[in-house]
């Protein structure tokens, strides 16, 4: 293998995960440093089953009118999503366990799951260009990230079968810059949105609001209130 | 010192940035950073809805705060602004442009915030916005008024002491009269109860009747109860306004009073923010946490129900009723069964409006968005989406357990010509209580005894209709009646004839009911003249809020009934039933 690639595999990849992670832990302590707001009335509900709630809202999308009047919109979130896991699991496979990249099996998956994203991903971006109401929210950070992430995702899918030069580098560079720029960019929401779920699940299941009654629970209730529970 | 954009910065926008990093805490940090522009709260708005403009999405109205934390919190947005959105306030014209966003384009209703995958507290950005704009003084003049009335007064009329004692005491009286017995009584600051009663003080200056309501369900259960007589006010226009320390002296007035009076549950009256505020915010605000328990009047019915200490005959409710769920109990405060329950016990036919609970649609009201009569065009289209949901469920009566909620679906009825009334979910489960115990002694029902003998009404309204409905009822009542079909033909009557009362129609040709009103309260000789509003007009909401003039004594939306009517009329004369 190539000298250059080799190093763009492993250690520019560490550098810059280790840049990514001094920021990551730098946001945090960023963030616990801003006192949070403390609840102190009694409670009426759970805790616990408002932030498992919360969190679950992911995986249901039948909870939030959102997603449950557009089925589609959760698939392509879900395929999206997922094509970008993928991605960012094979830039640790192929350089340390490239052997797993042999299977042609595997690269199939792989290739069809980042394709699949690559397709939710070019939805998203004729979305935010066509749709008045998503250009008005959206900021050249926006444009850019999900351009960029398009861009990855086309070079993740070359360089799944590990046997495309080009392609390699194109994807292990674009994955060094990716992790540098990212904490940075609307795209480290993923470090946020445990934070933001957490916060909101405690509170709405502090008063009993989360989890969210549907018509289904509805029967339940009502015999505890029936029973003076 | 101080950098080139700082150095052209209005003192207002200087003083918005300094309040806005003492809001910061970390879930409004966490929610000012996390959004990623997904779009999905779009069309979870009702303004949105109704519009279809991009400028009402939540995400779009939540930025116009978040580029400022972008601006002077952000890590890129400090280097590269343009990048992510990041803009500072620099001038009085940025402060009222968020001024008409947060105030006029959102209700915190919270319908955003559950549709966000990621979590976004947006009622929360905007209402972080609207804290520091009340400070500032950039908030509508209906909010201000009100939260001045609210820090005074210590209620949100600005109802005195004497016309609160005044008017429990008159109640008191029509209590006895509806129920026969002299042993009815509307308690007034009694130590050790069951129950502190914090009410909506609409209940005492407007909507006497949601008042007789409880009272009568408190007297069929034989409930040890009383009304405080300070600190009597449940609601909280900190709530509205953002402002904390409003909120904290409101909760703190309610919960001294509840200890001062050892009463041994604190129990809100209908109204959706007064419930959240006393239950959930104002401890928080205050810093007092009460030993006894804060419930909502409806949860405290549900028990009555449960344990079989009040029955209900649920025929006299026969007309088909949906309930509309206040966001303030569905969102933020925890109550969704307990109003269907009372309704299912209480009428012949309950139909759910759909969507429902959590996810229901705003009555277009929330936020204190009543007391802004700047923005009632752009509300009652908003109130669009509420009116569709009303209409499709074929209901002929809407209840709601919300004061607000009520005015909003009130307005919003008559705009959108839907075939509905409204009424509080309180009153329609006292029009179905069994009342078992026998009085003492009976007080003999009084009706038709001509309580109006010896006072003059002016009646002011362009419609012939309704002049010859108001004029038939009054005289049928004893009452004089002197009749006006415009504004200048009003003044005159009133300038010559001195009538006890006058009746007002806001929308008339020539000279409007509004500025007939405030020449009357301008007029020295004639402030003092009650004044009934009956009108369809939104315009109303500005006589009641804006503290220009003294509010209109009464105000009834139309189409108005004889027994309303008559119930507020005697209210404003001070005239009770035994006469």
């Amino acid at each position: 293998m190539d000298e250059f690639l080799k190093i763009l595999e492993d250690q520019v990849q560490i550098v810059a995960l280790s840049i990514m992670a001094i920021v990551y832990i730098s946001k945090v302590i960023w963030i616990m440093r801003f006192k949070p707001f403390v609840e102190k009335t009694p409670a009426k509900g759970s805790h616990r089953a408002g932030i498992a709630y919360s969190f679950a809202t992911i995986a249901m999308p039948w909870s939030m009118e959102s997603s449950s009047k557009k089925p589609y919109k959760y698939i392509e979130f879900a395929l999206f999503h997922l094509g970008v896991l993928t991605a960012i699991l094979i830039s640790f496979i192929i350089p340390y366990w490239p052997q797993v990249m042999e299977s042609t099996a595997v690269v199939f998956l792989t290739r069809t799951i980042i394709g699949l994203a690559l397709i939710a991903g070019l939805i998203r971006i004729v979305r935010r260009i066509a749709f008045a109401s998503m250009r008005v929210i959206s900021s050249p950070d926006d444009y850019f990230s999900l351009f960029l992430l398009e861009v990855w995702l086309f070079f993740a899918f070359w360089a799944a079968a590990n046997n495309n030069y080009w392609m390699l580098v194109g994807f292990f560079a674009l994955t060094a810059f990716f992790l540098i720029y990212v904490p940075f960019s609307k795209i480290s929401h993923y470090l946020l949105w445990p934070f933001a779920r957490y916060y909101l699940g405690k509170h709405l299941g502090h008063r009993g609001v989360y989890p969210k009654i549907s018509e289904r629970s509805v029967r339940q209730v009502t015999n505890a209130i029936n029973q003076g529970v | 010192m101080a950098s080139r954009s700082e150095s052209i910065k209005s003192d207002k926008a200087i003083k918005a940035i300094e309040l806005f990093r003492k809001r910061m805490n970390r879930q409004a940090i966490i929610s000012m950073g996390v959004c990623v522009h997904c779009g999905n709260c779009t069309e979870t708005c009702h303004y949105y809805q109704a519009t279809k403009d991009p400028k009402m999405s939540p995400s779009y109205k939540a930025d116009k705060v978040r580029k400022i934390y972008k601006k002077h919190f952000d890590w890129l947005g400090r280097v590269l602004p343009g990048w992510v959105g990041a803009k500072d306030i620099s001038t009085d014209a940025d402060l009222e442009e968020l001024k008409d966003i947060c105030f006029g384009s959102c209700t915190m209703c919270r319908r955003c915030t559950f549709n966000c995958p990621m979590g976004v507290d947006k009622a929360l950005i905007i209402r972080t916005a609207r804290g520091i704009l009340t400070e500032l003084k950039v908030a509508p003049q209906g909010i201000l008024d009100v939260n001045k009335d609210q820090w005074e007064v210590g209620n949100q009329m600005g109802v005195s002491d004497e016309e609160y004692l005044e008017t429990i005491d008159w109640l008191s009286e029509e209590l006895q009269n509806e129920l026969g017995d002299p042993d009815a009584k509307m308690p007034m600051d009694i130590p050790d109860c069951n129950i502190v009663y914090a009410i909506n003080p609409r209940e005492v200056k407007y909507a006497p009747m949601s008042l007789l309501a409880s009272a009568k369900i408190f007297y069929a259960v034989d409930e040890s109860w009383t009304l405080p007589a300070k600190g009597w006010d449940n609601t909280n226009f900190g709530l509205f306004s953002g402002d904390n320390a409003l909120g904290g002296h409101m909760g703190k007035l309610v919960f001294e009073n509840v200890q001062r009076l050892n009463g041994k549950m604190l129990v809100t009256s209908e109204c959706g923010h007064g419930y959240r505020s006393t239950k959930w915010e104002s401890p928080n605000w205050s810093g007092i946490i009460m030993k006894q328990p804060i419930l909502n009047f409806l949860e405290v019915v549900c028990d009555y129900v449960n344990s079989g200490r009040l029955k209900l005959d649920k025929s006299r409710n026969k007309e088909p009723v949906t309930y509309h769920d206040p966001c303030n109990y569905a969102r933020s405060g925890g109550i969704t069964e307990e109003p269907r329950f009372l309704l299912r016990q209480s009428v012949m036919e309950f139909r759910e409006m759909y969507p429902n609970r959590a996810d229901n649609w705003c009555c277009s009201g929330g936020g204190g968005a009543m007391s802004m009569s700047e923005y009632s065009k752009r509300r009652l289209e908003a109130a669009r989406i509420k009116a569709e949901q009303l209409k499709a469920t074929g209901a002929k009566i809407v209840a709601t357990a919300c004061h607000n909620c009520v005015d909003a679906l009130t307005d919003l009825i008559r705009h959108y010509k839907l075939n509905m009334k409204v009424s509080l979910v309180g009153e329609m489960v006292a029009n179905a209580v069994v009342i078992e115990k026998k009085p003492r002694v009976a007080v003999p029902v009084v009706r038709g005894d001509a309580f109006l003998k010896g006072y003059t009404i002016l009646v002011v309204d362009d419609e012939p209709d309704m002049v010859t409905f108001l004029s038939a009822v009054f005289e049928d009542n004893g009452g004089t009646v002197i009749k006006a079909s415009n504004g200048d033909e009003a003044l005159t009557a009133l300038r010559r004839q001195k009538p006890h009362l006058m009746t007002l129609d806001l929308s008339m040709p020539g000279k409007s009911g509004v500025e007939v009103f405030e020449e009357i309260r301008r007029d020295q000789k004639l402030t003092r003249l009650p004044i009934f509003v009956i009108s369809g007009q939104p315009e109303l909401r500005k006589l009641i809020y804006d503290n220009s003039f003294a509010p209109p004594e009464g105000y009834a939306d139309k189409p108005i009934d004889e027994e309303r009517l008559l119930l507020t009329v005697r209210k404003i004369l001070n005239i009770p039933h035994r006469s």
